[in-house]
């Protein structure tokens, strides 16, 4: 490898770190540098810009200052595990880093403060030097809220609360809690001149509100807002919000329920070139139950900055997917089951593709004996399977025109009694919600003109038995698989998201106690 | 002063176009390596590092037997790795070089000392224990006459005799074991706040200590080679010259995105623009970051015009010539070693730079058998690892740490899809094709980029 001009930093995420002085050896008995000093990392994630991973930051305890307050460094590293800066500031110990985002211009991070039970947005520019600090108070029902918040993604390592909005600053989407009122919180914070500004829903019928950032435009923070009446109330509906964040005003909030059907939105692109956006989701007839019935079908609807619709294709189950996937009307596939969209992409050349992954109800022969000998039902009579995934493309005039299936393990994804009563679109939601699907992420050039879509498997075969991360690479013109089998010498492998078309490989070999990072890119 | 053309120089000159010339229809292939003398060198060595064990010091013997078994695990990779370079005719000539300046110092026969190639692309050369003098290709091949050569050697032999690696090594192990610093470091451990402040002024403190000895013992080292070289009949006006090369040694004047684009633009798969394509920001690898101003005081060399200007005085009026063992063998090997370490680079699973090295001398040599071929089998190599989620054990991340063309390099095979690694070396040896099929590694490399683009 070339002489460098500086020392390689090797990125050992370990809880004790030394982080500037060299371990000194010294004689049995003697005293050495690594014997009385330790720093300890606190917290350690991705630091994201346009929904792609662009470095990495680990906060560690470097020092103890006084009984309240103690030394911390914030190390960041590039993309490529390069380290490139090292900010230290002093700051009260009951201190952690929740997430951090980048523009190209300016890095922030969101810090709790449990000491002032604050939330504490901090936006430093290249230099480590601190430009803004943003301040807003948080409760103990927050805190709880947001714990609960974090678990509704699938997409590891990415952020789930902070987004930046291009070169004008950041926003944080937050859920609260207030008495009964479950709702949220948008906080917008300049990155170029010292301004903030929090976004309150004031609907009456925003009080059981669930809000998930989707993207922003040059204008526009775009939210999908899933809302019930009543709390324990069985029928929601989901919307499309835009806030503004030039006026701080809420542009539009459109359900698209109209005569015939309502669409259930679960991702919003902004169309490069133009000022509208697509908006995708399954579609039920007017009066059903969107919690309970089952789909008619994915539509996709073209629309303005204002929430107008320009245009709408709907594609059934029975009919359109059903040219190319062996589907029924209530959109289950033969052997595949019914279908959870996981992303929404669009190429440069406007091709539009969805990845999905099917989830069946299975019948569960241990759940079915212990409930007839034991009388208890707490496994359940069936259980979930997450089958094979399924990449699906639409045309320019968004109407399915390819559909593959992607073979897979049917993995049981739970088996509690959870699965005994509830619809297929709340089994969905609840396999999201805890993690059980294979699919992990996605990742490719940021226009999407290469993109490989990962997930993990269980293999059995005679030649290999054990976890495999697998990917679904499209190269601009056809799609390619690949495959890392995870057994291997280390003592643990697993496998992280990383920069555009990388993966981040962790192995551990227990030993000699050591932890391997590495960089690959997916084939 | 410009010196006037000697007549050795001349014939210096004549053996390098006649080597040229010769290179045209004469294709470079390395030289095996010698697998039995490396066992047998390193067992020898290995004897002698247990020999120099059991004398070390008694007091803090542990932290010796460590210090000393870092420095072995060292010396052994350099065998392990096959670093050193075997060729017999090569060896014979660096030892004809150094017997000349043992036989007009004969009072360096008292300390045995050995010196090998090293087949490294690293302008360097050191002593690395065990009397062992390492000078690498990577810095033989730039310099101008075998009187530079021998500074660098004499350089090495006054750090060898002048002990200066194991007085380095004493000193910091009784300095850590001292009174005056385990009492701070205990002050330190008993500390409940402040303790990095008080343990960064303690590392300042020794660090300045160690480095100060560093950079008296390179110039220690200076003036030592430039006594030894006195009475032989190289010229020491040589330490002037090799320390303005050392100066320099850093910057290449190779423009290699624009390489990039002009030897893998195939007209069947066209140049893409974003393959060199970037991110200047902080978190790119490419970042330029501010360096922090490392103070004269906490530099381990002194600079190169400070140790020309102290050197200078002892120089003054004397001018032998630069030639004297042999040299058109020194030409020779100069050629043969801009290979050697292309050759090794990639023998050691440094994928880049062979790649790196082999472009840059590919622009001053088009057409070349070899470097067509190395290229390719680069490529092909990439294409393997990437293949089987290996890369980063085969190339370096970009980072801003690196010299500005080889980053470059770098974030180029990051930007490479599969199928673009497999693309660009069909298309670029075919266009070599059926020209370079005599050259076996050429062929090699040909049929696997084929067989790599029908995968696709």
């Amino acid at each position: 490898m070339r002489y460098s001009t500086k020392t390689g930093f090797s990125m050992l995420l370990a809880a004790v770190v030394s982080l500037s002085y060299q371990a000194v050896r010294a004689g049995d008995g003697k005293l050495s540098i690594d014997k009385v000093y330790a720093a300890y990392l606190r917290n350690s994630g991705s630091i994201i810009a346009k929904n792609q991973i662009k470095g990495y930051f680990f906060l560690y305890q470097s020092d103890k200052i006084d009984k309240h307050t103690n030394q911390y460094t914030l190390q960041i590293l590039d993309e490529n595990l390069n380290k490139v800066k090292d900010i230290k500031f002093e700051d009260t110990k009951k201190l952690s880093l929740l997430e951090s985002s980048y523009n190209g211009n300016t890095i922030s991070f969101l810090f709790k403060n449990e000491d002032n039970k604050t939330l504490d947005m901090k936006i430093y520019d290249f230099d480590g030097k601190l430009k803004y600090t943003y301040s807003r108070e948080f409760d103990k029902k927050t805190d709880e809220l947001m714990k609960e918040y974090e678990t509704r993604h699938t997409d590891e390592g990415m952020n789930k609360n902070v987004f930046d909005l291009g070169d004008r600053g950041y926003v944080s989407v937050l859920p609260m809690r207030d008495g009964k009122q479950r709702t949220y919180e948008v906080d917008y914070y300049s990155s170029v001149t010292k301004s903030q500004w929090t976004y309150v829903p004031t609907d009456d019928e925003e009080k059981y509100a669930f809000a998930e950032y989707m993207g922003c435009t040059d204008s526009l923070i775009i939210l999908q807002v899933e809302k019930r009446n009543h709390a324990m109330s069985g029928k929601s509906s989901s919307h499309i919000v835009g806030i503004n964040f030039i006026s701080k005003k809420k542009q539009f909030d459109v359900d698209y329920v109209n005569e015939d059907q309502i669409l259930v939105p679960s991702s919003v692109v902004p169309l490069e070139g133009t000022n509208h956006l697509m908006v995708i989701g399954s579609y039920f007839d007017k009066g059903d139950n969107i919690d309970k019935d089952f789909s008619k079908g994915m539509a996709v609807y073209e629309i303005t900055t204002t929430g107008k619709i320009l245009t709408k294709s709907y594609n059934s189950w029975a009919g359109d997917f059903a040219k190319y996937l062996p589907t029924n009307r209530k959109g289950k596939i033969d052997d595949v089951g019914y279908l959870y969209i996981h992303k929404v992409i669009r190429t440069p050349d406007h091709k539009l593709f969805l990845v999905g992954e099917g989830y069946r109800r299975t019948a569960n022969a241990l759940g079915i004996a212990t409930t007839v000998l034991l009388r208890s039902n707490a496994m359940g009579v069936t259980k979930i399977m997450v089958t094979d995934m399924v990449i699906m493309q639409f045309d320019e005039k968004y109407k399915v025109c390819y559909a593959q299936i992607y073979d897979k393990n049917d993995n049981t994804a739970t088996w509690s009694n959870v699965s005994d009563y509830n619809s297929q679109h709340l089994l969905a939601t609840y396999l999201k919600m805890t993690g059980a699907f294979d699919y992990e992420f996605t990742t490719g050039d940021e226009d999407n003109s290469n993109f490989s879509v990962c997930y993990s498997d269980w293999v059995r075969s005679s030649d290999y038995k054990g976890q495999t991360f697998n990917t679904i690479h499209y190269n601009g013109k056809k799609f390619t698989t690949d495959k890392i089998e995870l057994k291997s010498k280390a003592s643990t492998m697993r496998v992280f998201p990383a920069k555009s078309g990388n993966v981040m490989i962790l192995e551990y070999f227990k030993k000699d106690k050591r932890l391997d990072f590495r960089l690959e890119k997916l084939g | 002063m410009q010196r006037p053309l000697a007549p050795a120089f001349c014939l210096f000159f004549i053996a390098c176009c006649g080597f040229a010339a010769r290179s045209q229809t004469r294709d470079f292939s390395p030289v095996p390596q010698d697998t039995v003398l490396l066992s047998k060198l390193c067992t020898n060595y290995q004897q002698h590092y247990k020999e120099e064990l059991s004398q070390l010091p008694p007091t803090n013997k542990k932290d010796f037997q460590e210090i000393y078994g870092d420095r072995w695990k060292n010396i052994k990779e350099k065998f392990d790795k096959r670093e050193i370079y075997t060729d017999a005719d090569a060896q014979k000539y660096l030892d004809a070089l150094a017997g000349e300046v043992i036989k007009a110092n004969p009072g360096l026969a008292a300390t045995p000392f050995h010196c090998y190639f090293s087949r490294s692309y690293i302008p360097n050369a050191s002593y690395i224990g065990e009397g062992i003098i390492l000078f690498n290709m990577g810095l033989f091949d730039r310099l101008a006459n075998e009187s530079e050569a021998a500074f660098i050697l004499c350089h090495e032999i006054s750090h060898y005799i002048l002990h200066h690696q194991e007085n380095s090594m004493n000193k910091y192990v009784t300095t850590i074991n001292s009174e005056d610093v385990q009492s701070r470091l205990r002050k330190i451990k008993n500390s409940e706040y402040r303790k990095s402040e008080q343990l960064e002024s303690l590392v300042k403190g020794l660090a300045f200590d160690s480095r100060r000895h560093s950079r008296d013992h390179e110039a220690q080292a200076d003036s030592m080679a430039v006594v030894l070289m006195r009475p032989t009949r190289y010229d020491p006006a040589g330490a002037l010259t090799t320390l303005a090369l050392l100066d320099g040694v850093d910057k290449d004047g190779f423009d290699l995105e624009g390489d990039l684009q002009q030897i893998f633009n195939a007209k069947e798969y066209p140049f893409k623009k974003k393959w060199i394509k970037r991110d200047d920001g902080l978190l790119g690898g490419h970042a330029r970051l501010k360096e922090e101003e490392m103070s004269d005081s906490l530099k381990t060399h002194p600079s190169c015009p400070l140790r020309i200007k102290l050197l200078t005085p002892m120089v003054k009026g004397r001018n032998a010539g630069g030639g004297v063992v042999d040299p058109a063998k020194f030409a020779a090997l100069k050629e043969r070693f801009r290979y050697e370490v292309i050759e090794y680079a990639y023998a050691s699973d440094d994928y880049a730079e062979s790649l790196f090295l082999s472009m840059e001398l590919l622009q001053a040599r088009p057409g070349d058998g070899y470097l067509v071929a190395n290229i390719g089998r680069v490529m092909n190599g990439l294409y393997r690892a990437q293949k089987a989620h290996r890369l980063s054990k085969v190339v370096d991340m970009p980072s801003p740490g690196y010299p500005a063309n080889y980053n470059s390099l770098l974030q180029f095979i990051q930007n490479l899809y599969l199928e673009d690694v497999a693309s660009i070396s069909y298309y670029f040896l075919g266009a070599y094709h059926p020209q370079l099929d005599r050259v076996t590694l050429f062929k090699a490399a040909y049929e696997e980029s084929g067989r790599n683009l029908k995968e696709q």
